[in-house]
């Protein structure tokens, strides 16, 4: 008898008290949604581990925007290596080759600022096409049910019964050898994933009263799809984003290392691949400072996509 | 079929024979292996500015129905018709235009607050919302408009741009009734609007409730399992039980004199004092039947403490009977059926058969029960059963009232 009574009024306190924290009189629908993203941030910057993943691919970021101020770009082409047939094998801290060079004469510094531009572009083509892809066919699976449903998700079963990394190795090796073939062969590969995810959520969101409320005020399907179902759906979507930006360079490394990529290109995986002959001999460099950038950029995606996790989910959101 | 003197007038909404049968799904390739008979046949009237209270326990149809009613789904049978120019009209056959007509005309509120509100929009992006849909107003109009909705139901512009998780319960089911009215409708369909709140807080939304049907002469449809909520709401009752009416007519004369023994034990079972959700009733034994595979005769046979012989007594009866006593239903092997009301149970042993015969004879069944039984033959391991074939007992009116139950009204009210 005592405890529930003392619960319900431990509740009143607490409603109370975000009551008065929350008073937004005379504020504008923009200023409180602008509030509720800074709370968002506020949420995600708690956690030492994210902030340490933010600064990461913050650093990234700044590397691959500001690349040709950094390292002067290579004519014709800024993403194929600069060689210099007359300084191979050079260790780190050469002047003018401050992280050495390749047995092949090429900038390993040069590479490494690059090559943040070719991962930042393989990571958002891959994973903002296959993204679209998969809400769209994902929500349509959901939305549409019945044979529809049964077809795609037969398809993406399919797809998924194939382990990633081989199914992407065997799509760009049967397109040939390029940049380009692995963005396609990557994209073909994970979009089932998205499709998989929204399906699912796109099923439990249409289940909620609000969905069957604005039908009942008369709004058209597509608006109770944008404006109901697809904003309470795409959370997981969201976070599944953020993680495979940091995969799709990881796989991508491994099938630029296996040769899958155009040779000569500024890109860790095919980098790390021409300085491995080296290792043996002792010439670590030309390999470790790529790799330690591949590891760091998956790394730092996925410990923003676990915070993200943390920060959206639904019982704490909002709350 | 509820006709009442002081409606001259025509109905608003008239549901005739409605029905809204689910499919049962099995196995691999879904086949179709039965159907959930939420809603069975049910007719009323809705008439303009007065409440019908539509009540009934837990899954007995009252969503399924209200839903229809609503035009959310169409009924598997039967027709929902809307007063258009004092003309009924099936809302199922209507043209894209006329049904945005009827769609502005029929509102809902959900029975939970917090379900029913995007938790991504606004109080003002909510409310608002039927009125963008229809481009009634916009701009500074729209505010303005949203802020005088809110100070309806007693909420104000301090409460526009604030999410529906910032809101108490009553709060936000004031926010679905502004949603609700925000297109001046003529009918508001309440699906147990306050069973989620405290008992303090509903009485304030109930009064809400009624003040705005009468400022607006809205027609409601107030689907509760409480009675004692709509006792001052409705002017008319639905009482249903599995997917049927029991009990329809005027709210006082059904509380002064129940006609149907279900309506009596809803009355008398007492809530009791730490009640849950939906606690049972207390005047009320035993559980709900499957609503797939609904009792014979009358659907309220299994429960009623009036049944008599002539109630509809079935195979499934006994099936239940032998379910509820240990033993018994180990060594039952098969049940093969003639009819409803015939079937051979084969046991593993004789002295089971031999014991259930005896037992279909004994105290341990109720009277009215054994009196409909035919036939108890014993053939080694196997028992063939008869009961008198009832057919289905159907609503009929008497003194302008309707009840679906085969005994007298008085002496309904006589036992105690
Ligand atoms: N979409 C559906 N598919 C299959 N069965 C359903 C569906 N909706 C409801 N039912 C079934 O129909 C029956 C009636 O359900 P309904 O929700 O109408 O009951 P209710 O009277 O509103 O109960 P409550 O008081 O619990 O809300 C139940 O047996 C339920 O399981
Ligand atoms: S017909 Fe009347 S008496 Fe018979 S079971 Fe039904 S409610 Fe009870
Ligand atoms: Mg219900």
């Amino acid at each position: 008898m005592q405890t529930w009574i003392e619960e319900l009024l431990l509740e009143n306190k607490m409603n109370e008290r975000a009551f008065d924290n929350l008073h937004y009189d005379g504020d504008t629908a923009f200023r409180v949604r602008i509030r509720r993203f800074g709370a968002l941030l506020g949420r995600l910057c708690s956690n030492p581990t994210t902030v340490i993943g933010l600064i990461i691919i913050g650093l990234m970021m700044a590397m691959a925007i500001f690349a040709p101020w950094i390292t002067e770009a290579n004519v014709p082409d800024p993403y194929q290596m600069p060689r210099d047939w007359g300084a191979v094998r050079k260790p780190p801290g050469t002047p003018g080759f401050l992280l050495g060079t390749t047995n092949e004469g090429g900038d390993v510094f040069y590479g490494v600022v690059w090559g943040s531009r070719t991962s930042l572009q393989l990571s958002l083509y891959v994973v903002g096409s296959t993204m679209i892809i998969g809400t769209i066919i994902g929500s349509l699976a959901g939305l549409l049910g019945g044979w529809v449903d049964e077809f795609l998700m037969r398809l993406v079963d399919v797809f998924l019964s194939i382990p990633e990394l081989i199914f992407a190795l065997a799509i760009a090796a049967v397109l040939g050898p390029s940049f380009t073939n692995i963005i396609i062969a990557l994209s073909m590969v994970i979009w089932v994933k998205y499709a998989r995810i929204m399906r699912a959520q796109v099923l439990q969101v249409k289940q909620n009263e609000y969905v069957e409320a604005a039908k009942v005020i008369g709004d058209t399907k597509l608006n109770i799809y944008l404006k109901d179902i697809l904003p309470n759906a795409v959370t997981p979507v969201t976070v599944q984003a953020t993680l495979d930006m940091g995969n799709v360079v990881l796989i991508g490394a491994t099938l630029s290392f296996i040769g899958l990529s155009e040779a000569g290109i500024a890109e860790w995986g095919v980098l790390v691949s021409e300085g491995q002959a080296g290792i043996a001999s002792g010439r670590w460099w030309a390999s470790t400072f790529p790799g330690m950038m591949i590891f760091l950029w998956a790394l730092a995606f996925n410990l923003v996509g676990d915070g993200l996790r943390d920060a959206l989910d639904p019982r704490t959101e909002g709350r | 079929m509820i006709s009442k003197k002081d409606n001259v007038g025509q109905p608003i909404l008239s549901i005739s024979d409605v029905a809204k049968h689910y499919p049962i799904r099995e196995g691999a390739l879904q086949r179709v292996v039965g159907h959930v008979r939420a809603v069975d046949g049910v007719s009323f009237d809705i008439f303009p500015g007065k409440t019908v209270g539509l009540v009934g326990e837990s899954g007995c149809g009252k969503s399924t129905l209200g839903k229809v009613v609503a035009g959310l789904t169409d009924p598997t049978s039967g027709s929902v018709r809307y007063n258009f120019n004092t003309q009924l009209v099936s809302i199922s056959s209507l043209e894209k235009n006329k049904f945005k007509n009827f769609r502005r005309n029929c509102q809902m509120v959900f029975q939970d607050s917090f379900a029913s509100l995007n938790p991504r929009h606004l109080v003002f992006d909510i409310v608002g919302r039927p009125l963008k849909v229809y481009k009634e107003v916009s701009g500074y109009d729209l505010v303005e408009k949203v802020v005088s909705l809110l100070n309806q139901v007693g909420l104000g512009r301090e409460h526009l741009y604030r999410y529906p998780h910032q809101f108490s319960g009553g709060q936000r089911q004031r926010i679905s009734i502004a949603r609700a009215l925000a297109l001046n409708p003529e009918i508001i369909i309440l699906d147990e609007p306050t069973s989620a709140l405290d008992v303090s807080v509903q009485a304030q939304i109930l009064n809400l409730l009624n003040e705005l049907q009468k400022a607006r002469n809205l027609a409601y449809l107030f689907v509760t399992h409480d009675l004692s909520v709509v006792r001052h709401m409705a002017d008319s009752l639905v009482v249903m039980y599995l997917g049927k009416i029991a009990e329809a007519g005027e709210t006082q004369a059904i509380f002064a004199k129940p006609y149907h023994p279900y309506t009596k034990a809803l009355m008398d079972a007492k809530p009791s004092f730490d009640e849950g959700q939906n606690s049972k009733a207390k005047g009320l034994e035993g559980v709900v039947p499957d609503p797939a595979r609904p009792p014979q005769g009358c659907r309220f046979h299994t429960r009623c403490s009036l049944a008599t012989d002539k109630c509809g007594w079935e195979v499934d009866d006994v099936v239940r009977w032998l379910e509820d006593t240990p033993g018994m239903f180990e060594s039952l092997t098969a049940v093969e059926r003639k009819s409803e009301f015939s079937a051979v149970l084969s046991f593993s042993d004789e002295s089971s058969a031999a014991n259930l015969k005896q037992e279909m004879r004994s105290e341990k069944l109720p009277a009215s029960m054994r009196k409909a039984l035919n036939k108890v033959n014993i053939n080694e391991k196997n028992v063939q059963i008869e009961f008198e074939p009832v057919e289905e007992i159907l609503l009929r009116e008497k003194d302008g009232r309707h009840a679906a139950c085969i005994i007298e009204p008085k002496k309904v009210n006589q036992e105690a």
